[in-house]
């Protein structure tokens, strides 16, 4: 019994296997939806009646808050993201994701952020300031809370997580589609995720950034938001430029999901399918141009109004062609309305009101009046809740067969989608009514007259909450007792319902090919629906199957879950350190936690690195475009992309305050010209001798390679040990109080691109220790050339950052 | 890219690189006009980190599908940037308080 | 009723808006039961035959027409409520001329007021009478706590805020402004119907923020003096 149980809890810690993450993201995503759900549900029952007091409005706003954060990072993208980790590898005929145990890794930070998040109730308070954390209330004076430090360090870990799971799926969508499988032939839910993973990479650097200033400006006093020349109005232009992609990041998963149900129900094709996808395309670029309508009433001006009312009706746009392409389906139809069916339509209904309603919103006349009321609230929850939670419960319903082989009860699950529609319209629309009603009030007097929408509001809240107990109990009972449902119950056609239900852990034996004429010839015949003739290929458990399997059972990695672990206790020793005063800010790490995370950080790193895990990649596969580009190497490529934009609103936030300053220091007069100039000779110098070591392995020189190396390691260290002497030196002349933006800029962006610096040293180390080993000199220098493009990269940024604050 | 010719091209570069730096930090003796001098200095930045990537980087032997991944990045980036001045030119600021 | 001049603006606009809404959603909603009701599953209805199969691709269809069509169709009618959107930006956004109130035989006042949000309560300042400070808070109710303004006046506030970001809306006008340090943001309105309106804060700005309530009242112009000569004037 007890050998069984650790074998169990051994699988569930160390697997790598997509599917088995997936089922993880699911379940946390879940139990997450409830922990939010139910501040949800405390809030409604405080707004019932006026004058209530069953929150107090400290507690009132941490609900407000929390319940905001879980909902939108640790609910809704994980919710999807575990159908995509499950579906997604099976649909493109990829072995699993390019990067299984990064796969691994994405899961446990997430899952740990989370824990952090809920941990901020028990130190002090919760961050009770609104998610969008708006500046300067984030400032140490106003919110002197060690639970906003915890907020900030969860929201950092979860951006790690979304970055690592974005580049491993931008690289397996591209590089590992099955042979024949264009990118244009893909359904509509990968191409949503893939559409969403674009997003996420430009998009999140910047939240990234965002919360990394906030979070020093709290802890070391700096001036980022605390200033008025950066104050609200940066925070508002990073957070929003990141805000806007987010809301769809949030939706688009669950419109690829109900895009490729609906079809599959209605027993016809998707009409306009590449009208769709053009459409997902344009949403997602015009989501980079919108974020202005965020800060209407910041006060921009007229023209700057205009142009982002243009923007934000312009992308209404297709969403008008996705919606209807969507009814148009509907059309000659033999329409099953199963549960997974009414979820999916039922969303679009509600993703229709929703989209309407942003219209008004997109009009700057509107937002004078609408600007902060629950109009707003209405709006995005029906598209958030009606649009992606119902679409997700809808795609739960779809892929329950296929995860447990086993079928849930219809007839309850169909009671679940009438109980809940009601519920959901009884709790939200009333709010498009409270449109004179402040958001994130905690309470209002009677003579406002808002009482009776409210209460019909908290009666919907429960009726929807309480329809939830049904899908719960559902699924649970299913899991162990349903009916088994055969490979393919829903007669779909994607690459999933081929398989088992549920699936074997290597997936398919063969991959599937995609033929010129558009049929698929599978492996096996398994899964084929009755009296199909098409589909058979290579006969069943070739060699490439068996290899698969073996690895599969053998792709358990503990590294993954003790790395994310070691990150969580590192960055809970920084945060939960008391700052002693507001004015000036002291500030106490809590070092043997620190200490910790970093001796296990550096364990599993190594141990991760030492670790012997074959991913082999297949060579006939559909890549385009990138085919002659290996999987690492796009990997890596991908993420400098998303630093770019990390680096880019660093530096943007810089421009930011410098442009608003009255005055800056002349060059030359604070940061002493020489410094820069040494400490770029110096980092040259060492990427020059980075490509060297390059140059040496592919030559196969031993020795010059590791004097290459040497050398690289030597120059990066000087370069650090003047910068240190010029933070010593600048800090010890009270530069934080002549110049504080000044300061506060240069000791911010030159901080993180010495950390940068730092982690190529270590990287350089492990390279060196191989080398002195006689690894990368017989044409095996990947690995040598995959941190040549991130050391050069960190040359490239300082390259920018010399002339920005010695020289101008 | 074969190997003797490499080794002379990297060292090429590298001079190119100190030689644009040692221009960085002795324009300002020319006394241009702010606006005209910081252009320069962006611009020469600009090529070096462009010298970097292609060469140190090779980004110009790899497949052009590439070097476009990365350049969207770059263009993202600079439209969050190009979009907030275009707020900040129309804010009023009081430093009063 | 006409309460204020952005309040008659914004009932226009929202209404426009929510006509055509209604129009759009009649016909999506309705096209979308048809089809469920009328293409649903019962007994003897035959497969489609281009019903999706595995191991197949499905079937590509659809017409570019009809995409090009929900875009016009969606173009022409957001142009319209674009255009009613700028027209009435171009309201809120303008400046109109400072009015010229006889207080007393040396006394003018313009109309304009600097009105500054904390934590949890707004200062306002009537322009060239820097020294008396109204403050608004739910609890006072003396006449030094009331925000005063004439009748049929074009009233012009300077929002700013001394701590965090807030915002002032004085809902019954339909007008809102951002208030956070270091900006002064400009709104106005003309109140047409004498009373008491709320003031409250729409942007979470601590625990206060549910009652960072004050009252303005709308006068008569000669009722204004007075109470201007009271209270103001010293």
């Amino acid at each position: 019994m007890a050998e069984r149980f650790s074998a169990v809890a051994k699988r569930w810690l160390y697997t790598t296997n997509h599917k088995d993450i997936g089922i993880l993201y699911i379940i946390t995503a879940l139990f997450f939806f409830v922990a939010a759900g139910l501040l949800a549900l405390t809030m409604r029952t405080q707004l019932s009646i006026p004058n209530n007091n069953v929150l107090t409005a400290e507690v009132y706003n941490q609900f407000v808050t929390v319940h905001g954060l879980l909902m939108i990072f640790w609910v809704l993208s994980p919710f999807a993201f575990g159908f995509a980790n499950y579906i997604i590898p099976l649909q493109i005929g990829a072995r699993d994701l390019a990067f299984p145990r990064l796969n691994a890794m994405s899961y446990w930070f997430y899952l740990f952020s989370g824990v952090m998040m809920i941990l901020s109730f028990f130190f002090g308070a919760a961050p009770d300031l609104g998610w969008t954390l708006y500046s300067p209330q984030t400032a140490f004076e106003f919110a002197p809370t060690i639970g906003l430090n915890l907020g900030a360090g969860a929201l950092i870990l979860i951006v790690v997580s979304i970055t690592m799971s974005s580049v491993n799926f931008l690289v397996t969508m591209f590089k590992m589609r099955a042979p024949g499988l264009k990118l244009r032939r893909m359904s509509l839910f990968p191409w949503s995720i893939l559409v969403t993973i674009f997003m996420m990479l430009y998009a999140f650097p910047s939240f990234l950034a965002a919360v990394l200033l906030l979070y020093v400006d709290r802890a070391f006093g700096t001036f980022y938001f605390s200033s008025i020349q950066g104050g609200s109005l940066l925070w508002d232009n990073v957070f929003w430029f990141f805000g806007h992609p987010e809301v769809y990041i949030v939706l688009f998963p669950a419109l690829g999901i109900i895009a490729d149900v609906i079809p599959t129900f209605a027993r016809r094709p998707l009409y306009g399918s590449k009208y769709v996808i053009g459409s997902l395309v344009a949403a997602a670029l015009i989501s980079f141009v919108v974020w202005g309508h965020h800060m209407f009433l910041t006060g921009y001006g007229v023209i700057t109004d205009k142009l982002y009312t243009v923007t934000t009706v312009a992308v209404s746009l297709p969403f008008d062609v996705i919606v209807i392409s969507l009814i148009e389906t509907l059309a000659v139809a033999k329409l099953r309305l199963k549960a997974a069916a009414l979820f999916t339509l039922g969303a679009v209904a509600l993703f229709i009101i929703g989209g309407i309603t942003g219209v008004y919103l997109a009009s700057v006349a509107l937002d004078y009046a609408l600007r902060g009321t629950y109009f707003v609230v209405a709006h995005f929850h029906y598209i958030m809740v009606g649009g992606s939670i119902m679409g997700l419960i809808g795609g739960l319903y779809y892929w329950f067969p296929k995860i447990t082989g086993r079928m849930y009860n219809e007839s309850m699950a169909r009671i679940h989608f009438i109980v809940s529609f009601i519920g959901f319209n009884v709790l939200y629309f009333p709010m498009f009514l409270l449109l004179d009603m402040p958001r994130r009030i905690a309470t209002y007097s009677p003579d406002t007259g808002w009482g009776l929408l409210n209460l019909t509001a908290t009666v919907g809240g429960f009726i929807f909450g309480g329809a939830q107990l049904l899908l719960f109990y559902n699924l649970y009972r299913s899991a162990r007792v349903g009916p088994p449902a055969g490979p393919n119950p829903w007669n779909g056609w994607t690459l999933e319902w081929a398989l088992p239900s549920p699936p074997p852990a290597h997936d398919f034996d063969t991959i599937p090919t995609f033929m010129d004429d558009g049929t698929i010839h599978f492996g096996s015949s398994i899964g084929l629906p009755n009296g199909s003739s098409h589909g058979i290929g290579e006969p069943n458990g070739s060699s490439v199957g068996h290899e698969y399997s073996s690895i599969h059972s053998e792709g358990l990695s503990p590294w993954p879950i003790l790395m994310a672990f070691s990150a969580f206790i590192f960055f809970l020793g920084i945060t939960i350190g008391k700052p002693a005063s507001p004015q000036p800010v002291t500030y106490q790490p809590f070092w043997p936690l620190i200490a910790d995370g970093v001796i296990l950080g550096l364990i599993s790193l190594l141990g991760y690195s030492r670790e012997k895990f074959n991913v082999h990649e297949d060579t006939n596969v559909e890549s385009w475009p990138f085919k002659q580009v290996p999987n690492m190497k796009l990997g890596i490529w991908t993420f400098l992309g998303a630093e770019v934009i990390f680096f880019g609103v660093l530096i943007g936030a810089y421009f930011f305050v410098r442009t608003a300053s009255p005055t800056w220091p002349t060059p030359g007069t604070v940061f002493d010209i020489r410094n820069g100039f040494a400490m770029t000779l110096v980092l040259l110098t060492s990427s020059m001798t980075a490509i060297m070591a390059l140059a040496s392995a592919r030559a196969g020189n031993k020795n010059g390679l590791i004097i290459s190396l040497l050398g690289t390691l030597g120059l990066g260290g000087l370069f650090l040990y003047i910068k240190a002497g010029e933070w010593f030196s600048l800090g010890s002349s009270g530069v934080f109080n002549t110049y504080p933006l000044p300061a506060t800029s240069y000791f911010i962006t030159t901080g993180v691109h010495g950390v940068h610096v730092v982690a190529g040293m270590c990287m350089t180390v492990y390279l060196l220790a191989n080398a002195l080993k006689g690894k990368y000199i017989k044409g095996d220098h990947a690995t040598l050339e995959h941190f040549g493009l991130y050391w050069h990269f960190v040359d490239i940024v300082w390259v920018f950052l010399f002339p920005l604050f010695y020289l101008i | 890219m074969s190997g003797v010719n490499t080794n002379y091209l990297y060292l090429i570069i590298f001079a190119i690189l100190i030689g644009e730096t040692d221009i960085e930090v002795n324009l300002f003796s020319l006394n241009l006009a702010f606006s005209t001098y910081a252009s320069i200095l962006l611009g020469l930045a600009a090529t070096k980190a462009i010298m970097i990537a292609m060469f140190y980087q090779h980004l110009k032997y790899e497949p052009k599908s590439l070097s476009t991944w990365v350049i969207l990045g770059i263009v993202i980036a600079s439209i969050l940037m190009s979009f907030s001045f275009l707020q900040l030119s129309s804010h009023s600021f009081h430093y009063t308080s | 009723m006409a309460i204020s001049n952005m309040q008659v603006q914004f009932d226009n606009l929202f209404w426009l808006f929510t006509y055509l809404a209604i129009a759009v959603s009649v016909v999506v909603f309705g096209l979308m039961v048809i089809f469920i009701i009328k293409y649903r599953d019962r007994s003897g209805s035959s497969e489609p035959h281009d019903a999706p199969i595995l191991g197949h691709l499905p079937v590509a269809r659809g017409h570019a027409r009809t995409a090009i069509l929900t875009v016009s169709l969606s173009t022409i009618i957001l142009t319209v409520l674009i255009i009613g959107s700028f027209g009435s930006i171009d309201t809120i956004l303008s400046s109109p001329a400072p009015c010229n109130i006889q207080i007393s035989h040396s006394v003018t006042y313009n109309c304009s007021v600097l009105v500054t949000g904390h934590r949890f309560y707004w200062d306002f300042n009537y322009a060239g009478f820097p020294n008396r400070t109204i403050t608004g808070a739910p609890s006072c109710q003396q006449a030094i706590c009331i925000f005063a303004v004439p009748q049929s006046e074009d009233i012009r506030l300077n929002v700013t805020s001394a701590d965090v970001f807030h915002n002032f809306g004085v809902i019954a006008f339909k007008v809102k402004a951002d208030a956070y340090p270091g900006h002064v943001n400009f709104i106005w309105f003309n109140a047409e119907t004498i009373g008491n309106y709320t003031i409250q804060c729409y942007e979470l700005c601590g625990p206060g923020h549910a009652t960072m309530i004050a009252t303005i009242d709308v006068m008569p112009l000669g009722q204004f003096v007075s109470w201007f000569n009271s209270t103001i004037v010293q």
